[in-house]
């Protein structure tokens, strides 16, 4: 191991000086000793000088090493090393665009859902509380990712971070998606089940779509579409993608009546679009909406491919819950899928 | 060393003041902040002194306080 | 004890800065600042500080004095909370 070597004087207290540093994300870390890093190297097949990606915004070359101790101080287990490997080459792309997340004043952070076996096989958390806290895997991954972005890449808020409001899941947002009839976010990429991968999307919060009376898939996806038009901002079309995560008891409503997936799109899609004329500067006395010159049209809130839809949750409720993204497109961040290298 | 340390977090110029034999301490507790404290250090011991005694150490330290404080 | 088993820890950054962190910026002059003046309450620190007061205001700063409860532990929060706020630059005597 190349990295250097930090003393820390015998009776002070390593998790203090590491906070001392700002190498924390407000959190306590765990103290990257050399037995940990090397015992996370065991997690990887890659050699410790392999260089994992160029990170933003100060476009540093990672390598396994560095990625290794930052996922230490981050909480990891060995065998989520892989996982936070890919999230963080997901992430430095220019598809993602992980310098424009970090630098927008939008609230977005990157957000990874896990695809494959390995979801089980290091214990992540596709159901209850999915998108909250309390599993060790659904924690400290995406925490890892965001740490070699502060650390390494020298994005920190305040600095290059310049979100007006954040959220919470940028301490590190992570989680499985729980296989279902219909296929998989993974699968809609190309993937197969048996593959194991990382999809990165910049989102912000997840904003809960509450419907517990609809009993037809036609009654739901009505309420869903309805939930769905406000996303970020209720006059903005096409410019920004978003992530809906069904719950199970929704997804049945569905499958039960026989909806797949693609007709499920459709429907939702044909629900979606919008009538210009409800959100041109100034319709509805809002100065806020889309240049007058659009009126008259049909909009459709989401471009092709916009909407990525997760199955994920504990299986009582009926709520499902959307993640709105920021700017899509070459000027912002486009969704990544990569397969996970054990 | 802990008040100057957080004194400087948020971004207050800082610097301690002790007697000679605090001098390694210091060095260590400065290496564990990871913070080079500023620093001055005086004659001991202290507690016997009479005030004309205390005022010439002070008179002795001022020029490296304020240089410690200042960049000019 | 734990401590010592975290003593050597590796560095997660790029390594561009030195291992130290730097520190904050300092004024080009003390006239016309507020300078804080924190007693640490060891018996003839105060005396040491009255005079540092005299040569201070003979600089053109202006003095505030104020004292900890005890040498032992850092400062209350908010004692550090308000000679952060009130003061450009602070010193803290006397330790022997």
């Amino acid at each position: 191991m190349q990295a250097r070597r930090i003393d820390v004087a015998a009776l002070e207290d390593p998790v203090e000086a590491l906070f001392d540093r700002g190498w924390t994300d407000g959190l306590p870390v765990v103290p990257p000793t050399e037995a940990r890093v090397l015992r996370m190297l065991e997690g990887t097949t890659r050699s410790p000088q392999d260089v994992v990606a160029v990170v933003p915004p100060d476009l540093v070359e990672c390598t396994v090493e560095k990625a290794a101790i930052n996922a230490v101080m981050a909480g990891c287990l060995p065998e989520y090393f892989p996982v936070v490997l890919t999230a963080l080459e997901a992430i430095c792309t220019d598809q993602f665009n992980m310098h424009g997340v970090l630098a927008t004043t939008m609230s977005v952070g990157p957000i990874f859902v896990i695809n494959g076996p390995i979801t089980e096989r290091i214990g992540m958390n596709s159901g209850v509380n999915v998108l909250g806290h309390g599993n060790r895997a659904n924690s400290t991954i995406g925490r890892a990712v965001q740490l070699i972005v502060r650390n390494l890449g020298g994005g920190a808020p305040g600095g290059i971070d310049r979100a007006t409001l954040g959220h919470m899941g940028k301490q590190g947002f992570c989680f499985a998606e729980a296989p279902s009839a219909w296929t998989s976010l993974a699968q809609e990429e190309g993937f197969t089940a048996q593959q194991n991968t990382v999809t990165a999307f910049a989102g912000e919060g997840p904003r809960l779509l509450f419907d517990q009376q609809s009993r037809s898939p036609e009654s739901l996806v009505r309420m869903l579409a309805d939930g769905l038009r406000s996303t970020v901002s209720s006059r903005m079309v096409m410019g920004i993608d978003a992530m809906l995560v069904l719950s199970p008891e929704h997804l049945s409503r569905f499958i039960d009546a026989g909806w797949d997936r693609s007709r499920f799109l459709t429907e939702l899609s044909e629900l979606l679009i919008i009538d210009a004329d409800d959100i041109i500067v100034g319709a509805h006395g809002i100065d806020e909406g889309i240049p007058t010159g659009f009126a008259g049209l049909q909009l459709p809130k989401f471009r092709p491919g916009g909407l990525l839809i997760v199955h994920a949750g504990g299986s009582a409720g009926l709520f499902s819950a959307i993640i709105g993204g920021w700017v899509n497109g070459n000027t912002g961040s486009d969704p990544v899928t990569k397969e996970i290298q054990l | 060393m802990h008040d100057i340390n957080d004194f400087e977090r948020r971004g207050i110029p800082g610097v301690f003041v002790a007697s000679a034999p605090f001098v390694d301490a210091a060095e260590i507790q400065a290496k564990a902040l990871g913070l080079e404290v500023a620093r001055v250090f005086t004659a001991h011991p202290i507690q016997d002194r009479t005030d004309d005694e205390m005022h010439a150490l002070a008179e002795t330290a001022f020029a490296e306080l304020v240089e410690k404080i200042t960049a000019p | 004890m734990t401590q010592n088993l975290n003593a050597v820890m590796l560095d997660p950054t790029a390594e561009t800065q030195p291992e130290q962190r730097p520190l904050c910026d300092r004024p080009s002059t003390l006239q016309g600042l507020t300078v804080g003046l924190l007693d640490i309450s060891k018996p003839r620190g105060n005396v040491f500080l009255d005079h540092l007061e005299t040569l201070l205001s003979d600089q053109g700063a202006e003095v505030r004095r104020y004292v900890k409860p005890t040498f032992a532990k850092p400062a209350p929060v908010d004692l550090r909370h308000e000679i952060a706020t009130s003061c450009h630059a602070v010193i803290e005597a006397l330790a022997d």
